[in-house]
């Protein structure tokens, strides 16, 4: 183990983040592969917080959602990268929470609903060396104790590598960026008072409050 | 006073933009006009240039040129009243919010987000910083743009729906401003399609002047 690796702080180098929907197949269902693109969208990098924080709900909202992700940082910038070198661009990863005001994608901007404050709930970074193999990673999240997300991201549908690739067709990824690679099934809603608990296998745990602001 | 040259590019960590902050615009896109509360999206650091090519995607032929006042944060804060709202301004930059329109249509009725369509490389071409003291009245600044000479649009920021106090407020309640930080107030009226070969010249009053030619990417 090297212990000379720098400390990466995520908040304080990333300038992006870069999220992805609707990216898990139903692992109890047969998937019909689709020629369909990403569902892409971003969280402003106020929105993320590390351990020790309360995930905030806006004032008057009442409840939000979680979802929990595998979190790729890119340590080397990235433009037109083909899929066979892309991880030659990740630094490591984090665990990360996607919070969100609802579902309801037609009814307010995604910005507001996936790019409040606090709405990014990250884990200490992980270094690209510390994980074999990306494909076969235990997601886990449970609230107060009850298990809500339990997936894992052998199911992720757009795979790092071709997420990578595609967003840096149309975006220059650079040193620090954060990509969510989207959500195993299980969203559900919390509010004040709540507590979310979630890993990585055994490489990330967190833990967040949850308050809504009065 | 010592002057500080303040680049935004390089400071920004974060872009906020208002959809359909003037009544002619929305109209001539046939959209709702807002009434309660602003409609926001974002814009990736990364697609902000100050010189070179705008560049069209490849195989997207077309995009939409709206010319914007932005306004860039100096003080942080999170919960602005209005009031107190342009204390956190330090400046502005003139600005284009490029926009794959048929990328745009086509995202809107999958129910997908815009943010490819608003937020690809070269999308935010933005003019050098401009001090607030340049500015006498936020509220009263022309903003111009042609496309190859030919006037497109032209507009005056007294015609925003809402105004840069009530933006900064309703941003901050959600999204802590920081230092450096460009909020994009919208577009008037007069977009049009820019395709490879075109020109685009914008000014805003007589405190900033951007040029930029328009490519299509080859891949």
């Amino acid at each position: 183990m090297n212990d000379q690796e720098p400390k990466i702080d995520l908040k304080s180098i990333c300038k992006n983040i870069i999220g992805i929907g609707k990216n898990y197949k139903d692992p109890l269902k047969e998937h019909v592969p689709t020629d369909e693109d990403p569902f892409i969208f971003a969280k402003p990098t106020t929105s993320l917080i590390t351990e020790g924080s309360s995930i905030q709900i806006p004032k008057g909202w009442g409840t939000i959602i979680h979802e929990v992700e595998l979190g790729v940082v890119i340590g080397k910038r990235a433009k037109f990268v083909s899929e066979d070198i892309a991880m030659d661009h990740v630094l490591g990863y984090v665990l990360a929470l996607d919070m969100g005001k609802s579902l309801e994608f037609d009814k307010y901007p995604i910005l507001l609903i996936k790019g409040f404050d606090t709405s990014c709930p990250i884990s200490d970074f992980i270094p690209k060396s510390k994980i074999e193999n990306v494909d076969k990673l235990n997601l886990k999240l449970s609230v107060n104790g009850n298990t809500r997300h339990d997936g894992n991201t052998r199911d992720l549908i757009h795979k790092i590598p071709k997420l990578i690739s595609y967003l840096s067709n149309y975006f220059t990824l650079d040193y620090g960026d954060l990509i969510l690679t989207g959500t195993p099934a299980g969203i559900s809603t919390v509010k004040h008072g709540d507590v979310i608990e979630a890993s990585l296998e055994n490489l990330a745990n967190i833990k967040f409050p949850v308050v809504e602001i009065q | 006073m010592a002057s500080q040259v303040i680049k935004v590019q390089t400071v920004c960590r974060n872009i906020i933009a208002v959809a359909r902050n003037y009544t002619e615009h929305a109209k001539e896109l046939g959209n709702p006009v807002p009434k309660e509360n602003p409609l926001v999206f974002g814009k990736p650091v990364s697609s902000i240039i100050t010189e070179g090519e705008i560049q069209i995607p490849h195989g997207w032929k077309e995009l939409h040129h709206e010319v914007e006042l932005g306004v860039v944060i100096g003080k942080p804060g999170k919960f602005i009243k209005p009031e107190n709202a342009m204390d956190h301004v330090m400046g502005y930059v003139l600005v284009l919010d490029m926009t794959a329109r048929s990328i745009q249509q086509e995202l809107k009725k999958q129910g997908y987000p815009w943010f490819l369509a608003k937020g690809f490389d070269t999308s935010c071409p933005i003019s050098d910083f401009i001090p607030k003291s340049a500015v006498k009245d936020v509220h009263n600044l022309n903003l111009k743009l042609t496309v190859n000479g030919i006037t497109k649009q032209n507009g005056n920021t007294k015609d925003m729906i809402f105004k840069v106090p009530d933006l900064l407020s309703y941003i901050s309640n959600y999204f802590k401003l920081e230092y450096g930080d460009l909020i994009l107030t919208g577009t008037p009226s007069g977009v049009s399609g820019v395709k490879h070969g075109d020109i685009i010249e914008a000014s805003l009053d007589d405190l900033a002047k951007i040029k930029f030619p328009v490519v299509e990417n080859e891949k």
